[in-house]
């Protein structure tokens, strides 16, 4: 049987979908929308049913995209659709609104439950419920208490879903539709007045409220201050980043050693081939490559969700609302954005929280822009290379100068993106921005948890085989090539003066940048050459380009076997080789115009194949990754040919 | 007046909401003429604005907030 929970935002509906399903959820869309669907398994009486979390809403009808998935879940969706049985979840501090929502879905037939929650933050209020009153009401349906934050009453709504269930198999209530059309306001608004004329006369019976002192709003006042909620917001922000830098480097780390450990561990049992290579250069690689994203993952999310669940980020939303709505954002935008400055994939991911479509677009859109955590290397190796280490003023490093004006650049451009994405894009429909501000609640751990798991499988499951699948393809890509060209430059290669007076490693390095040089990914760095002189890159430069199309790390490591620069080799004796590296007539192959264009190329282009595995996953389509590749990579070229041009 | 105009920790009662969706929007979460608010808190900047009703406190933009007619309450110091 299908049972759908509904609810008003903020009545702690995910935290009694969590307790009722525990981690047998499943995250999927709604059919032809980009609204997430989290379905999971409920056990009433040993037998399984199906439980669909709705988007959080006041009333049936909708206002955008994400709410009209609840009045066609009613109305018009497929019959495999339609939920047998619904849970209506009521804040008991805020009773009227939560029935205003119970009395919609009753008038559309549809069996229910009602669970009235938080009642003990109600009774501190002193707000009293007499249940027996209000079950007078409403007969047909089974009501119930609960406080699900401390999982009180969890039997008492599993024993009243196993009575309705029990009803529906002996007697099947067809489905009425009451269900006002969409386009007819004035009839909707007609309606919600009588119902809450109803609802009052309910209330008058059934709910008592003693005197009570108003809450408390010095907290607010100062997180939402023009200059302490700005500094308690940015120390927030300060706080997480030092933890995703500081303490996500360790389990990378053990990530990637795990793999290398255990592709020595396969090759020394396998015997030299194809299928050794695929398996141990290929595939582990691939799979570690998707793997070593999850700490960024689970810590940025660990963190969003500690302040959402405690309902500090309603305040941050309220704070920055005005900062970014001049470009097409809003309030919500800013801590995906923020977090894209470790990763871009959290980032994608966060996003989930805006409301508005158009906004959500456009966030995701120029969320790659913010400088990820993966540029780092890129931009200190050349940075390194061409910028001279020398003090402006005494006391400001240039190189750091340089650095920090990179991650200015990639601000400005997102800002500036998403301002031309505003004024392109077309508003379905005028949006409000509407946002409860929650109180102050202790977070709940298994809440956090869950958000981080949820997260993490959404990734490696669905993100996870398109990540893989392109890298294994540029895996081969680099490894193979035509085999004939291959062996006479390697023979070439051995009669040179170079390799026969070099030990072991210099010359295994010389055989890699060889064979790196006449594969097919060597053809296409080669191929590309007329395209990239214009600004300022040679053949070598374009193999790295390609290659590091898998993560822009790779960047780095490309360079380092294209110029032979040996098994080991450490950074810092990368740095020297290339600085030394001259183009056939004589100049400095990283010279400064060279290494600044390809900063600025970094800078803008789409180099991360696992930001737009993502972006498809959370926009339901190619269109969006595809636009971003083709726009970020005609903005790095022109940029790039700017800045060679400019030095 | 408008419900903007008010000052943090003034009370109203909302007389008129203009615009037709808006005003449907907040009928269905009970917001609605006779509806006594208390404005809680402005952002910086001219941005949004955070008012209490019952016991929910709801954010929204300025623009839509100068959309709702409230009446000053006197009566309290």
């Amino acid at each position: 049987m299908k049972i759908a929970l509904f609810g008003n935002p903020n009545t702690g509906k995910s935290s009694i979908f969590n307790l009722l399903t525990g981690l047998r959820q499943k995250i999927g869309n709604f059919p032809g929308v980009t609204v997430e669907k989290k379905s999971g398994v409920v056990s009433v009486n040993g037998e399984a049913h199906e439980l669909i979390d709705v988007p959080g809403v006041y009333s049936i009808y909708p206002s955008n995209k994400e709410e009209k998935v609840v009045y066609e879940l009613l109305l018009s969706s497929p019959i495999n659709e339609k939920p047998d049985l619904g849970i209506v979840v009521a804040d008991a501090s805020n009773l009227s609104r939560g029935l205003f929502l119970f009395s919609q879905l009753i008038d559309c037939g549809l069996p229910l439950v009602l669970v009235i929650n938080m009642n003990d933050i109600a009774e501190k209020k002193g707000i009293s419920i007499d249940m027996n009153a209000l079950k007078g009401t409403f007969s047909n349906t089974p009501i119930i208490l609960m406080n699900a934050r401390v999982g009180l009453g969890k039997d008492r709504l599993l024993s009243a879903l196993s009575l309705q269930i029990d009803q529906l198999k002996t007697e099947h209530r067809k489905v009425s539709n009451m269900l006002k059309s969409l386009s007819d306001l004035s009839g909707q608004e007609e309606e919600a007045r009588q119902r809450h004329k109803q609802i009052g006369e309910i209330m008058k019976e059934s709910v008592r409220t003693a005197e009570k002192s108003p809450r408390s709003h010095t907290l607010d006042r100062w997180l939402t201050h023009p200059v302490f909620g700005y500094l308690i917001f940015a120390a927030i922000l300060f706080v997480i980043f030092q933890f995703v830098f500081s303490f996500a480097s360790y389990p990378m780390d053990a990530i990637e050693t795990g793999f290398e450990w255990l592709t020595k561990g396969i090759k020394g049992t396998l015997s030299d081939g194809p299928l050794s290579a695929l398996i141990c250069d290929g595939i582990i690689p691939g799979i570690s490559g998707v793997l070593v994203f999850i700490p960024q993952i689970a810590i940025l999310f660990f963190f969003i969700a500690l302040l959402e669940d405690s309902g500090y980020l309603a305040r941050a939303v309220f704070l920055m609302d005005r900062l970014v709505r001049p470009f097409g954002l809003n309030g919500r935008s800013v801590v995906p954005l923020l977090s894209s400055m470790a990763c871009a994939i959290p980032g994608v991911m966060a996003t989930r929280g805006i409301p508005n479509y158009k906004e959500r677009i456009i966030t995701i859109f120029v969320a790659p822009l913010m400088s990820c955590s993966a540029r780092i290397p890129v931009f200190t190796l050349l940075i390194g290379l061409v910028i001279p280490k020398m003090k402006l003023l005494g006391f400001i490093q240039l190189q750091g100068l340089v650095l920090l004006g990179l991650y200015v650049l990639g601000i400005v451009s997102a800002l500036f993106i998403a301002w031309i994405m505003h004024l392109l894009l077309k508003q379905e429909k005028r949006s409000y921005y509407l946002m409860e501000i929650p109180e102050f609640k202790r977070p709940l751990w298994r809440n956090i948890f869950l958000t981080v798991f949820e997260k993490i499988k959404v990734f490696t499951t669905e993100a996870g085989g398109i990540i893989l699948a392109i890298s294994i393809v540029l895996w081969a890509l680099a490894s193979y090539g035509p085999s004939e060209q291959r062996s006479a430059a390697i023979q070439s290669l051995k009669k040179t003066i170079e390799y026969k007076t070099n030990d072991k490693v210099e010359r295994e390095g010389l055989v890699n940048a060889v064979l790196l040089e006449n594969s097919y990914i060597g053809i296409l760095g080669k191929g590309i050459e007329p395209i990239i002189k214009p600004i300022g890159y040679d053949w070598k430069i374009g193999i790295a380009l390609i290659t590091s199309f898998a993560a822009r790390e790779v960047f780095v490591g490309s360079l380092s076997t294209i110029y032979a620069n040996g098994g080991t080799g450490s950074e810092l004796r990368l740095s020297e080789r290339l600085k030394n590296q001259k183009n056939p007539d004589g100049t400095l192959v990283f010279s400064l115009r060279t290494g600044i264009s390809l900063m600025v190329f970094y800078v803008y282009a789409m180099q991360c194949l696992s930001t737009l595995a993502i972006v498809k996953r959370e926009t339901n389509s190619w269109k969006w990754p595809m636009l971003q590749l083709v726009s970020f990579g005609f903005l790095a070229y022109l940029g790039g040919w700017i800045c060679f041009s400019l030095f | 007046m408008l419900l903007n105009e008010l000052k943090v920790g003034d009370q109203a009662n909302i007389i008129r909401i203009a615009d037709d969706v808006f005003r449907t929007k907040l009928l269905e979460m009970g917001i609605m003429p006779g509806t006594l608010v208390t404005l809680v808190l402005k952002a910086p900047f001219n941005g949004p604005i955070a008012f209490s009703y019952e016991n929910t406190m709801l954010s929204i933009r300025k623009e839509d907030a100068n959309n709702i007619f409230v009446e000053k309450m006197m009566n309290h110091a």
